[in-house]
C-alpha cells in the first residue's frame, strides 16, 4: 500500500500496512488560509487582526483588540469578498507538483470560531463573553460560520482536497477553557454547520484542537469528524482510540511539553520519543503521528531540522504492522 | 442572608453588576472594608479551589475575578494606607521570547484577588526587568514567572537565575506554564510552582506567610 491507500484504510476500520506519519502522508496546504484566515508571515489578516511570528506559530498582537464587548461585533467586523482573496492562485500555485495518487491532499483552515472571537476580543474578554453574554457570542459564530463556510467552499472548489483540517484550540493543558455545556450551548451550533459543510462535499473532516479536551471528543465524532490532530498526552489517548476505532482517527501522540520538544533535544531523544508513540499508539491502526519538534528557527516541520531525517528512518524501522 | 454572606455568594457567582451594591450595604451595615476584603479573598479561594478541581472553568473564574474588582472598587477609597490586608506586592509577567499572557493573565487575577497588589510587567519580559521591578516597587515579596512554550523554558531558567544572583532578599520567585514541572522549577531554582491559576493563589499565599 502506499501512503494513499494505507490512509483509506484505516479510516475504514481495516488494518493498515504501517502507521503513517504527518510528514510523508499529507501535502498540508495552507496558501489559501494565508489569504483568508491569517497572514503567514505575519501582518494585518483581511479583518484587520495583525498577527506575531512566533517559533511555534502566529499570534494575535497582544492586548490590540478589535472590541471589547461582544454586544459591539457588528460595529468592527466587515466581512471580505470571497471573490476578492485568491484562493483560486493560491491552490494553483501549492498544487504544482503533487502527486494525488500517492499521498492525501489537507487543507488548511486556521482560526476557528473560538481563536477567531478571541482573535478580535482577546482571550478573557471571550471567554466572559461566552457566559455573560451567550446570545451576542452565538449571533457572532454563526455569522462568521457563515464567512468560514463560504471560504471552505472556495477551498474544495479549488484545490480538491481528501481532507480539511479546521483549527480551533478550545482547551489547556489542564481542560477545556470553557466547560462542556458552554461548549455545547454557544459555540457547536455553528460548529458543527462548519463541519457539515466540508462532510456534505465528500471531504474528510480533521478537527485540530491542542490541549486536554477529551470531554467533547464524543461532539466532534458526532458532529462528523473522522480525525482528531494535535491529540496531546494529557488526554487518554488510548482511551479514546479504543472507543472510537473505525470512527476516528488520532493525529499526535507527541509529548509536546516533554523533553523531546525542547531546544537542544538530541537526535536521540527524538527518535526515542517516535518509537514511542508507534509502540504506545500504533497498535491499534488508527493512530497518525504527528510530531511536535522545535528549533532556535520554529517548528521543524516548516523551517527543516538535521534531527528530522534520522526520526523517519528511525521511524521506518518501528511503523510496521 | 447576611450582607457579608451576599457579598460572597455574589463573587463566587461573578456578579458584576451586584457586587458594589452589595458590599456598600455591607459597609452600612457596620462591616468594616478589611472584613468585607477578606470575605472576598476566602470567596476567591474557594473559586480557585473549584477551578483546580475541574468544578469550574477559566469564564466563570474570570467573572467571580471581574466581581471581586467591582467589590474592592467600593472599599478601595476607604482602606487608602491600610496595608493590614495586604500581602504585598507580586510583579508578573511572561518571560523573554514568549508573547502568550492568557495564562500570566490569569495567575494575575487569581494573585490579586488572594490579597497582593500586582505589577503586571506584560509579556516578552527580559530577566534584568523582573528585577528592575522588584526594586522600584515597594514591599515586593513575590515575583511569578510564566512560560508557555517549550522554546522559552531556558528564558524561565534565566529569569530565576537572574532574580537570584540579584540579592533581592524577602522576595519569593514562583514559575509556571504548560510545559514547567515541579521537578523543573525546582531544577531552576524557584521557590514554587503552581499547575494552574488556582493553586497558584495558594502557593503564593503560602509562600509569604
Amino acid at each position: 500500500m502506499n501512503q494513499r491507500e494505507n490512509f483509506f484504510a484505516m479510516l475504514e476500520g481495516k488494518k493498515p500496512e504501517f502507521i503513517p506519519n504527518i510528514m510523508e502522508l499529507y501535502k498540508i496546504c495552507v496558501f489559501g488560509a494565508d489569504r483568508a484566515d491569517q497572514p503567514l508571515i505575519g501582518g494585518l489578516d483581511v479583518f484587520g487582526v495583525n498577527w506575531i511570528v512566533t517559533k511555534e506559530g502566529e499570534m494575535p498582537e497582544p492586548n490590540k483588540f478589535l472590541f471589547e464587548d461582544i454586544a459591539d461585533w457588528k460595529d468592527y467586523v466587515k466581512f471580505p469578498d470571497v471573490d476578492s482573496l485568491g484562493i483560486e492562485e493560491a491552490a494553483k500555485i501549492e498544487l504544482a507538483d503533487v502527486n494525488r495518487d500517492e499521498i492525501i491532499v489537507n487543507v488548511y483552515s486556521p482560526t476557528g470560531l473560538f481563536e477567531r472571537l478571541a482573535a478580535f476580543m482577546g482571550f478573557e474578554n471571550t471567554l466572559c463573553s461566552l457566559v455573560e453574554d451567550p446570545d451576542s457570542c452565538r449571533e457572532f459564530f454563526e455569522a462568521f460560520a457563515n464567512y468560514k463556510i463560504a471560504c471552505l467552499n472556495r477551498f474544495i472548489d479549488a484545490y480538491q482536497p481528501d481532507v480539511i483540517t479546521y483549527l480551533d484550540d478550545l482547551a489547556t493543558a489542564n481542560g477545556l477553557f470553557m466547560s462542556p455545556a458552554v461548549y455545547r450551548s454557544v459555540i457547536k451550533p455553528a460548529h458543527q454547520r462548519i463541519v457539515e459543510a466540508v462532510t456534505s462535499r465528500g471531504v474528510i473532516f480533521c478537527q485540530h484542537t491542542c490541549g486536554k479536551c477529551e470531554k467533547i471528543i464524543e461532539d466532534y465524532v458526532e458532529m462528523g469528524a473522522k480525525i482528531w490532530s494535535s491529540a496531546q498526552i494529557s488526554n487518554d489517548l488510548e482511551g479514546i482510540m479504543d472507543k472510537y476505532h473505525g470512527q476516528l482517527l488520532v493525529e499526535g501522540g507527541w509529548d509536546s511539553s516533554g523533553p523531546a520538544s525542547y531546544i537542544g533535544a538530541s537526535t536521540e531523544e527524538v527518535v526515542a520519543e517516535s518509537i514511542r508513540c508507534a509502540k504506545q499508539y500504533g497498535k491499534n491502526g488508527n493512530f497518525i503521528l504527528f510530531p511536535t519538534l522545535l528549533n532556535e528557527n520554529g517548528n521543524s516541520l516548516f523551517v527543516g531540522d538535521s534531527r528530522l531525517g534520522p526520526m523517519i528512518e528511525a521511524w521506518h524501522g518501528v511503523e510496521k504492522l | 442572608m447576611s450582607k457579608m454572606n451576599e457579598v460572597k455568594e455574589l463573587v463566587e457567582a461573578g456578579k458584576s453588576k451586584k457586587v458594589g451594591a452589595a458590599v456598600q450595604e455591607a459597609l452600612d451595615a457596620g462591616s468594616q472594608p478589611a472584613e468585607i476584603l477578606q470575605a472576598m479573598v476566602d470567596s476567591m479561594s474557594v473559586v480557585g479551589e473549584k477551578f483546580s478541581s475541574g468544578e469550574i472553568f477559566v469564564p466563570e473564574m474570570l467573572i467571580a475575578a471581574k466581581a471581586m474588582s467591582k467589590g474592592v472598587d467600593v472599599l478601595r477609597p476607604l482602606m487608602a494606607g491600610d496595608n493590614t490586608a495586604s500581602l504585598g506586592t507580586c510583579v508578573i509577567g511572561t518571560v523573554a521570547g514568549d508573547l502568550h499572557d492568557i495564562g500570566k493573565n490569569l495567575v494575575s487575577m487569581m494573585i490579586e484577588s488572594a490579597g497582593f497588589t500586582m505589577v503586571d510587567l506584560g509579556v516578552d519580559v527580559p530577566a534584568e526587568n523582573f528585577v528592575k521591578a522588584a526594586k522600584e516597587n515597594d514591599n515586593v515579596t513575590l515575583i511569578a514567572c510564566s512560560g508557555l512554550l517549550t522554546t522559552t523554558m531556558p528564558a524561565l531558567k534565566e529569569a530565576v537565575e537572574t532574580i537570584k544572583a540579584s540579592g533581592l532578599s524577602g522576595c519569593k520567585v514562583i514559575v509556571g506554564g504548560a510545559p514547567v514541572t515541579p521537578e523543573f522549577a525546582a531544577e531552576i531554582g524557584a521557590d514554587g510552582y503552581a499547575a494552574d491559576a488556582g493553586s497558584a493563589a495558594v502557593k503564593a499565599k503560602e509562600l509569604v506567610k
